[in-house]
């Protein structure tokens, strides 16, 4: 299917060639005469001043330029005048083709007389040497070149590449060498040419001659890229190297015949015109060598696609007969519509026949390149793994390296994917856009012209070609656009159960948004433009739309406003769900966020919704780590080496913890005496986790302290008041009521309240 | 085949004869096309370089050497076509050997009927060979210049393989390129610009210019042209009947030998399967496998070289042409000449030891290889 490409390429060049081979403009020998004219006299001037002042003058010049005109008005002929006059050329045709083919009998003999009036045989000898000189000369001169270029050509033909880009870098610089020879070759050939003159009809000879071997050798050229017959790892097409080869052999070949065809009707025409025969003779000369051109053709595609059904299996053998049959009707209808004479239609048929199979084509040849690059792009991939995994079983961590690369890989099956179907997209742009103005100029629209009063067609052309454009350029932002939200949005995975969504939750948040308002700005701009080429006045529209904008836009003031400031918290990436933040009074964990609003849930069950045009600033708890201090209390005699040395121990328990030992990022450590107090020392003890961590932390590690300071004798302190008695002697039992009140009451003295303790969730 | 000694020197001997009568025929084909470019300056002019250019070939030691070179190298030329296994494996090659078919037929009427005319004692200038070429038969003239491109293009393929597959010349093709293309270009554009100096000379004055030709010819000896062109068409039927024979030959030497296929195996790559007899290097070229040869498979070079690491057959023997070159370039004791080596069947398995675009300038590949 694929290779179908190429051939339709091939069809449009030998129908363009062939054209541009019979419009060749003969070198007219005429031009010296031009630059020997004298410029006019004074006398001659001042005649014709006095001449323009004159009346009469004036009003034959008048009369003149409203004749022009006339013919416009005669014109606008009815539909049922054009049908008609449609039909008689066709008749007309016919007749003159009959004509032809009863002369085709004499044909021989006329152009061999004409053509030994016009060309002795010595004079066509001598021709022939001059010809092979030339070629000589510029076959010699592209030689010379090729002789200083082969060592890069070789090098590059012969270097392996595993990029994509790399490989058509090397065939252009390859083609750029082919075509640095070609053009050695025009200048010597050519050159030599233009260095004598010659006889018209010899003129035509030669330079066609010239002309039909650097046109077929430049388009060996371009295909040289694509196809790269003897140079597999420089080809950009995905075929095997012997449809390659027969592919580029018979492009080659059947253009050099189409243009040889070509180029000799252009010369007979040439000699007819000279010799003044009739026009039946000339006729059928054409008419033989499109014939020659249709069988050349049609067997060229014959020869491929037997070469395409031999060599490349994985292509349907039923889908390659369908479009056998497809191209070879296609060409047999362009024929028989160049044979009547409807040069249009001709045109038309054969664009919109190829531009159906060249864009299904096209794309594919695009998506298959991009396979190619992702095939590349993996290999490359795996040979650096497998190195990288060489060098890590070296060292210890080999698991953790490879663990971490078969997380990583997941992301990257394919670097190009976005860019896929804007490529795509972009070469059927391409194809339709060559094909929208090639029929343009077929139907001679006047396109890249300005014209005053276009008749009914141009304007159409006109209206749709800008419409085309402007769908086109929308359709391929669109894509692009799309392609890239919408990878974005695939990459991003929702957070499982009770954990905290990663960075990528705001992007998810925002793309949506951006997707919609990036498809209402393009619509708005398509229907625009399409209705200002339609000739629609879009200025009272526009101005309908500020006003409605300008109303809503006081109305909906602060919607905006939270649309747009949650748009900068959601760039600077403030907060995101699951995390547990505090904006002035109100704390809660961030359950929900919206394009307005923000939704926190209180620890306590309490849902919290605030727009975000509100928040001011915003305390978020749950970044990174958290440092958590405790506080013990021991009696003054405790002794603190042992304390700190029991609160590793405990420290390192907790980091053996199954469950939360890996968030402890510092884990439990004695601060020594923070401070004394009236009746005890206070221990600080400090860790660091990862928020959300630390509650669970904490109740462990109160916990553990305690277990392990009873374990070694070590007392919480109490509160408990020392009763010194003067005196030695025993006290009695109302004595001993009266200390112990006293002490009771020293006790209940309200102390100072301790700062307040953090709360959580 | 039997006697390697016998072998030893008729290897050598002929492809130094080869290289030798080659450039001697090319130094005559250059100073003639050199004298013919004086056409530019003026008919006269060649005329008067005629003595220094063309006519000292003619002086007794030269005369027979250049005529021997000739036989020497179109002998030579046949037994190599009658000796390949492959005609049109390379273009180069192909263009060779089809100019060395065509160069005696194309040239036979040029050389014979100059050296017959003059033999006679009928002093031919170029203005009238001139003439003659351009007014009288332009068939001639245009076969002049189809021999002076196969004549050319075959001197300068030997000339350039050979200088190409010398170290020491490297430096010194970059500047006989030019001069290469230089010297028919001049020639051609002498032969043409003279040719429109007669034809003009031709179109002033017909009537007056038709009478002094044919003047001084009714005065003078007249050559015998009936022997001429019987002398002419004996060497061109003699010639073009040796070349046929040296094809039929070939075809039926390689229709009765022992026919087999090998697999070749080049760097790890599985090639298609080739006859037998033909060598590696043609093997690769066949399948599209590019392969360092600066001699073009003359065993000159040794660029060619390659490291065989199994066979399935014993190999031929190297030959002593390929030892020489092996022992010369230094090359080790385990290599072979690809354009040496033709095994007789199996499989073979080598390693190349230059790679594909080696050439002499290129250091690092020739350290990689030492």
């Amino acid at each position: 299917m694929r290779c179908l490409f190429i051939l339709l390429s091939l069809c449009a060049t030998v129908l363009s060639s062939t054209q541009g081979v019979a419009q060749t403009p003969t070198v007219p020998s005429a031009p010296p005469a031009q630059a020997t004219q004298a410029l006019p006299s004074e006398n001659d001037l001042q005649e014709l001043t006095r001449l323009l002042g004159d009346e009469r003058i004036q009003a034959w010049l008048q009369a003149q330029v409203n004749q022009t005109e006339l013919p416009d008005a005669a014109a606008q002929q009815t539909l049922r005048e054009q049908i008609a006059q449609v039909s008689e050329d066709i008749g007309a045709r016919v007749a003159s083709l009959g004509a032809a083919w009863s002369a085709r009998a004499g044909i021989q003999d006329v152009v061999e007389a004409h053509w030994q009036e016009q060309l002795p045989p010595a004079v066509q000898v001598r021709s022939l040497s001059f010809v092979l000189i030339f070629l000589f000369i510029g076959f010699g001169l592209e030689w010379l070149v090729r002789q200083y270029t082969n060592p890069v050509r070789r090098r590059l033909e012969v270097a392996q590449y595993e990029a994509t880009r790399d490989r058509v870098n090397a065939g252009l610089v390859r083609t750029g060498l082919a075509f640095l020879g070609l053009f050695a070759f025009t200048l010597g050939s050519v050159g030599a040419y233009s260095a004598f003159t010659w006889p018209p009809l010899l003129n035509t000879l030669i330079l066609n001659v010239l002309m039909v071997i650097v046109i077929t050798r430049a388009t060996g050229s371009v295909l040289l890229l694509l196809l790269a017959p003897w140079a597999h790892q420089l080809r950009l097409v995905p075929l095997g190297t012997p449809v390659a080869m027969v592919l580029w052999r018979v492009i080659v070949l059947v253009l050099a015949i189409v243009l040889v065809c070509g180029a000799a009707a252009d010369v007979f025409e040439d000699l007819i015109e000279q010799a003044d025969l009739q026009s039946a003779e000339a006729l059928a000369i054409s008419v033989a060598s499109a014939l020659v051109i249709l069988l050349v053709s049609v067997t060229g595609l014959l020869l491929v696609f037997r070469a395409v059904h031999k060599h490349e299996p994985r292509l349907s053998p039923k889908a390659m007969r369908t479009w056998r049959a497809y191209l070879v009707t296609i060409c047999v209808v362009v024929f028989l519509l160049w044979l009547i004479n409807l040069e249009a239609l001709m045109w038309t048929v054969a664009l919109l026949g190829l531009l159906f199979p060249s864009l299904a084509l096209v794309s594919a040849w695009v998506t298959s390149a991009f396979d190619t690059a992702a095939a590349e792009f993996q290999a490359k991939r795996l040979k650096e793994r497998q190195a990288q995994a060489q060098l890590a079983a070296t060292s210890e961590d080999a698991e953790v390296v490879s663990e971490e690369d078969e997380a990583e890989e997941e992301d990257v099956i394919d670097p190009y994917r976005s860019y896929r179907p804007l490529a795509v997209r972009l070469a059927r742009f391409g194809v339709i856009i060559i094909v929208g103005l090639s029929l343009a100029t077929v139907w001679n629209v006047g396109l890249f012209e300005t014209i005053d009063n276009p008749t009914f067609t141009q304007r159409a052309f006109e209206i749709l070609l800008d419409s085309a454009f402007a769908l086109l350029i929308a359709d391929l932002l669109w894509t692009w656009g799309k392609s890239v939200i919408d990878r974005r949005l695939a990459n991003y995975k929702p957070p499982e159960d009770n954990k905290a969504p990663g960075p990528e939750a705001r992007i998810a948040t925002l793309l949506p948004l951006l997707r919609v308002v990036l498809q209402a700005t393009l619509l708005s701009v398509v229907i625009m433009t399409v209705l200002t080429a339609a000739g629609v006045n879009i200025a009272p529209i526009i101005a309908g739309a500020g006003v409605i904008g300008i109303a809503i836009g006081f109305g909906a003031q602060s919607l905006v406003k939270d649309v747009v400031s949650g748009i900068f918290f959601l760039i600077d990436d403030a907060f995101r769900v699951g995390e547990y933040v505090e904006i002035d009074n109100l704390r809660g964990t961030v359950e929900k966020i919206s394009i307005r609003s923000l939704q926190l849930r209180h620890h306590r069950g309490a849902v919290h919704t605030l727009p975000f045009g509100e928040l001011k600033s915003l305390t978020n708890h749950s970044r990174d780590w958290v440092i958590m201090k405790l506080e013990f209390r021991v009696p003054f005699e405790t002794d603190l080496k042992l304390v700190k040395k029991l609160i590793k121990q405990v420290g390192a328990q907790l980091k053996e913890h199954p469950e939360y030992g890996d968030s402890i990022l510092e884990t439990l450590k004695s601060q020594g005496v923070r401070r004394m107090e009236e009746f005890n020392m206070v221990v600080g003890v400090k860790f660091m986790t990862r928020p959300g961590e630390q509650w669970l932390v904490r109740r462990d590690a109160y916990q553990g302290v305690r277990d392990i300071f009873e374990a070694n004798g070590i007392r919480m302190a109490e509160r408990n008041v020392k009763v010194e008695i003067a005196g030695d002697g025993d006290l009695d039992d109302e004595a001993k009521k009266a200390v112990s009140a006293a002490a009771q009451q020293a006790i209940e003295q309200p102390q100072q309240p301790n700062a307040p303790i953090p709360d959580e969730p | 085949m039997t006697h390697p000694t016998a072998t030893r020197s008729l290897g050598v001997i002929a492809r130094t004869a080869r290289i030798v009568t080659g450039l001697i025929l090319l130094a005559f084909v250059s100073t003639h096309l050199l004298n013919a470019s004086l056409g530019i300056i003026s008919l006269e002019a060649m005329d008067q370089a005629r003595p220094y250019l063309t006519e000292f070939w003619s002086v007794p030691p030269l005369g027979p050497i250049l005529a021997l070179s000739l036989l020497v190298h179109f002998a030579l030329g046949l037994w190599s076509v009658y000796q390949r296994p492959t005609l049109y494996v390379n273009a180069q090659d192909a263009v060779q050997i089809a100019t060395a078919l065509l160069v005696v037929p194309l040239m036979a009427t040029h050389v014979i009927g100059i050296m017959m005319v003059s033999n006679a004692g009928f002093d031919l200038d170029y203005a009238g060979t001139i003439r003659l070429m351009w007014i009288d038969s332009p068939g001639i003239g245009l076969l002049q210049i189809i021999v002076v491109t196969v004549v050319w293009l075959h001197g300068c393929a030997g000339l350039l393989t050979w200088l190409r597959s010398m170290e020491r010349a490297r430096n010194v093709v970059l500047w006989v390129y030019p001069i290469a293309i230089a010297i028919p270009v001049l020639s051609l554009l002498g032969f043409s610009e003279a040719g429109r100096v007669v034809l003009e000379a031709a179109a002033d004055a017909t009537v007056p210019e038709t009478t002094p030709t044919q003047a001084p010819q009714s005065d003078m000896p007249m050559p015998d042209f009936a022997l001429i062109k019987s002398v002419t068409n004996w060497v061109i039927c003699g010639s073009l009947g040796l070349a046929a024979l040296t094809l039929v030959a070939r075809a039926l030497r390689q229709q009765f030998r022992a026919k087999a296929q090998v697999i070749l195996i080049r760097d790890g790559r599985t090639l298609a399967p080739v006859r037998s007899g033909v060598s590696l290097l043609d093997g690769f070229r066949l399948r599209n496998e590019p392969h360092a040869s600066l001699c073009q498979g003359r065993g000159r070079c040794g660029t060619c070289a390659v490291r065989v690491l199994s066979s399935s057959q014993p190999l031929p023997e190297a030959s002593p042409l390929e030892r020489r070159t092996l022992e010369q370039k230094n090359l080790p004791s385990d290599a072979r000449l690809a354009c040496q080596l033709a095994p007789q069947g199996g499989q073979i398995t080598v390693t190349a030891l230059f790679p594909p675009d080696y050439a002499f300038d290129s250091v690092d590949a020739a350290e990689v290889s030492t």
